[in-house]
């Protein structure tokens, strides 16, 4: 099968990578065998992605057969995706996922995803972070895109 | 406390449709508690988590 990421995307992606991935990703991929049109790609993508940089692992689950790691990682869309930060054995989840493949503008979300999980770092203002350490019940939000 | 998922709209389309995404982005808090439409700074987001969370 050919390759999804030409090799100038590559080189870019190794440029950002080198520069600003400073602790250990996993990326954790979950899709299904049956009706899931972009499972495939996505799971390509991903593989293509992750070999960029040792600092980066990836994972793969089904999510009707490790329903236990899907209820746990609240996935539950294939292809889902999520960032956990891999420190060791332990992950460290910040609560970042992406349902459907990362492809168009979102590649470069998913790109920013992997660095910010790195640095371990939010990038939100001080504001902020007093603003939502007062939050007292779980928020969930979903950030609509299309590819294009 | 926080979870976030971008969700491809194309890839699921009776989810986004549950939740009227005409344009995009659109952020949907707590399954349509609260909505936002188009890119907002980090106080706009703040302000409608705080909105939905008081009206669900």
């Amino acid at each position: 099968m050919g390759k999804l990421l030409d090799e100038a995307i590559v080189s870019q992606v190794r440029d950002v990578f080198d520069n600003q991935l400073d602790k250990p990703v996993e990326i954790l991929f979950f899709g299904r065998k049956t009706d899931c049109d972009y499972c495939e790609d996505t799971r390509q993508l991903l593989e293509e992605v992750a070999a960029v940089s040792d600092k980066l692992s990836l994972s793969m689950f089904d999510l009707d057969e490790h329903t236990e790691t899907a209820l746990q990682y609240h996935v539950d869309k294939a292809p889902g995706i999520v960032f956990v930060g891999r420190d060791g054995d332990q992950h460290i989840d910040y609560g970042i996922r992406m349902s459907g493949i990362p492809s168009g503008h979102e590649f470069s979300s998913l790109i920013h995803d992997l660095v910010l999980v790195s640095g371990r770092d939010s990038g939100l203002s001080q504001e902020t972070r007093e603003q939502l350490k007062l939050l007292k019940e779980p928020v969930h939000l979903q950030v609509f895109v299309t590819p294009t | 406390m926080v979870t976030a998922e971008m969700v491809e709209a194309m890839e699921f389309p009776d989810l986004a449709d549950r939740f009227n995404v005409s344009g995009v982005p659109q952020t949907t808090v707590n399954d349509g508690a609260g909505t936002i439409v188009g890119a907002v700074p980090e106080e706009h987001l703040l302000q409608e988590i705080s909105r939905a969370l008081q009206v669900s």
